[in-house]
């Protein structure tokens, strides 16, 4: 099956100009129809309509962080199964481990490149579908 | 101007008899006065020895002539330190924005070449071929002049967007030479600390750092070690996968 183009993907990150690379990546690869947020704060509402199809979210952010963003995704039945991908800065060990456990679906450290983007959300749908 | 301090003295011990006579005829309020007064004299004795203790320092201090040094630091650079720093956060801002855009203009104006390209591509082919009549040569012909016209219309506004990528670039120099500065102003600091801490008698204790464990690092700076670190994304794949990912 083929992926959803189409699909609705929020972009949550403090800095602007990190999710206009992001949002143009993802065009590059097919997706334009995205939103974007500057923190989990104003994220979560706006994933809670359910319009969202698929989330991007930095980690370190003011308000709420990327981290518990995606702890309240899991732990919300209408979004649980939404699929995550973290794109960030932080490169910890255990930061990357305590995301595993949280249910991320993919990690992205920053910088990065298209192919790595590409290649990471190959994956995660290839695991969705399969 | 120092008053030695005595203890034995005629006039404590009168005091203190004093104290005492009234506590035993119980009167309750002259007790009162000559314990206040008593408790007086002890505390204006503390003063005088931290006014002292508080003298010397400064003394020790302005020997070391880091006095003036450190007070234009505080009141003067590390002001002018941190409006530099948000400088460089402006500056970057603005390159990163105005690259962005335009790069996000120029990508429907190749698109716009792309498309046009192949348009008259099928046509061109078929006249190299000599298959095309007369009616449909003029029709390529006119299709040729509108892909020239929209080519170089192109071409010329991707040049501009390039130019303008090219003078964002300009940021790098400025924003370095700003935090060289600071980085320089951050070791004088850290030297005059030094010698405050040694000044003041104990050794800097390196190992001893208190920061919150719940912080977040933040980007890896090459040359800063950071413990636990992974050194890019192949390292975050294979521990992912080592989890099962």
């Amino acid at each position: 099956m083929a992926i959803d183009k189409k699909m609705k993907i929020l972009i949550v990150d403090d800095f602007s100009t990190m999710r206009r690379i992001i949002k143009n990546l993802l065009r590059d690869l097919g997706f334009t129809n995205t939103e974007e947020a500057d923190d989990g704060t104003t994220a979560l509402p706006m994933l809670q309509t359910g319009k969202f199809d698929f989330l991007v979210t930095d980690w370190n952010m003011p308000g709420m962080q990327g981290i518990d963003l995606l702890k309240h995704v899991r732990a919300d039945d209408k979004l649980a199964s939404m699929p995550v991908l973290m794109v960030t800065a932080e490169q910890k060990r255990e930061q990357i481990v305590e995301a595993a456990q949280a249910g991320v679906n993919g990690y992205i450290v920053k910088p990065f490149t298209a192919q790595t983007l590409k290649e990471k959300l190959d994956k995660i749908f290839e695991r969705i579908e399969g | 101007m120092e008053q030695q301090y005595n203890l034995l003295s005629t006039e404590n011990i009168a005091k203190v008899k004093n104290l005492l006579a009234s506590m035993e005829a119980g009167d309750l309020e002259k007790s009162q006065d000559y314990f206040d007064e008593l408790a007086e004299m002890r505390e204006s004795e503390l003063y005088q020895e931290i006014g002292k203790l508080t003298r010397e320092l400064h003394d020790s201090i302005n020997t070391f002539g880091l006095d003036d040094r450190l007070t234009d630091i505080a009141e003067d650079e590390i002001p002018d330190a941190r409006q530099r720093l948000a400088h460089v956060i402006t500056m970057t801002d603005e390159a990163a924005n105005n690259t962005l855009t335009a790069v996000e203009e120029s990508m429907p104006l190749c698109e716009q070449v792309l498309n046009a390209t192949r348009s008259v591509e099928n046509e061109w082919q078929r006249f190299s071929n000599r298959e095309l009549n007369i009616n449909e040569f003029k029709k390529l012909s006119k299709e040729l002049k509108s892909y020239f016209e929209i080519n170089s219309n192109s071409a010329a506004k991707i040049n501009e967007h390039l130019n303008k990528v090219l003078m964002a670039q300009g940021f790098q120099d400025l924003t370095s030479q700003i935090i060289k500065r600071v980085i320089s102003l951050v070791e004088e600091v850290e030297i005059s600390m030094v010698n405050i801490i040694q000044l003041a008698g104990s050794r800097p204790n390196k190992s001893n750092k208190t920061g919150n464990s719940e912080k977040l690092d933040g980007p890896v700076v090459p040359g800063l070690e950071q413990s636990s670190t992974v050194s890019g994304q192949d390292e975050v794949d294979d521990l992912l996968s080592s989890l099962g990912f």
